[in-house]
């Protein structure tokens, strides 16, 4: 992997998702589970819980990469705009730096949904074992 | 810039990284005297000092650093060259 290479995944947020990820961590908050509070709240229907992307991003690294040999070591993210039920989001990545002495991969990402509107951008910083 | 200034760039650096402002590293400290210092911050601080002085060192050299004095004449060294 060297600085420059461009990574792009399709992820869709499916009911399996959404359903999968309440039942292992059990935030039911309102905004998450009512489609009345959420648009009471000003939002098109419930608002999928923004760690669902990093669901996403931890299968990126660990699943997309040419390498498997690899660990995160810092991960940072901005939720910009809300994703909702059957969002489909393309994730595209880069390689921004890359540091030998330390064995180090830096990766800028962002996701953005059909409207081609940026849902979501950030910055993992990869470890190579 | 002299080594002394670059320990005290240094320094913040580790303050940040670290997140513990109490942190004050002079020439001959080492990872046993900072609690913090382990080995994924370790990576961290390399990749922040290398950022920061807009530096590249070698794994071979990183290896080879007894302490910080040794890493700030390096960074010396490398600065000086750019």
């Amino acid at each position: 992997m060297k600085k420059g290479d461009k990574f792009q995944y399709n992820f869709k947020i499916t009911d399996e998702t959404y359903n999968g990820f309440i039942s292992i961590f059990n935030d039911k908050n309102p905004l998450h589970t009512s489609h009345d509070f959420a648009t009471e709240k000003g939002f098109e229907s419930k608002v999928m819980h923004g760690n669902i992307l990093n669901g996403f991003v931890s299968y990126f690294i660990g699943e997309c990469l040419p390498i498997k040999n690899v660990v995160i070591q810092t991960q940072e993210i901005k939720y910009i705009k809300p994703t909702y039920l059957n969002d489909e989001l393309l994730f595209s990545a880069e390689i921004i730096d890359v540091f030998e002495s330390v064995k180090m991969v830096e990766i800028k990402f962002v996701f953005k949904n059909k409207k081609e509107a940026k849902v979501a951008t950030g910055k993992i910083n990869i470890g190579i074992l | 810039m002299n080594t002394e200034d670059i320990i005290k760039e240094v320094n913040s650096i580790f303050i940040d990284v670290l997140d513990n402002d109490g942190i004050i590293v002079q020439y001959n400290t080492t990872s046993d005297d900072i609690e913090e210092w382990d080995s994924l911050n370790h990576i961290q601080l390399v990749v922040a000092i290398e950022k920061y002085f807009k530096i590249r060192f070698t794994a071979a050299e990183i290896v080879n650093f007894n302490n910080v004095g040794e890493m700030c004449e390096a960074i010396k060294v490398k600065t000086l060259a750019q």
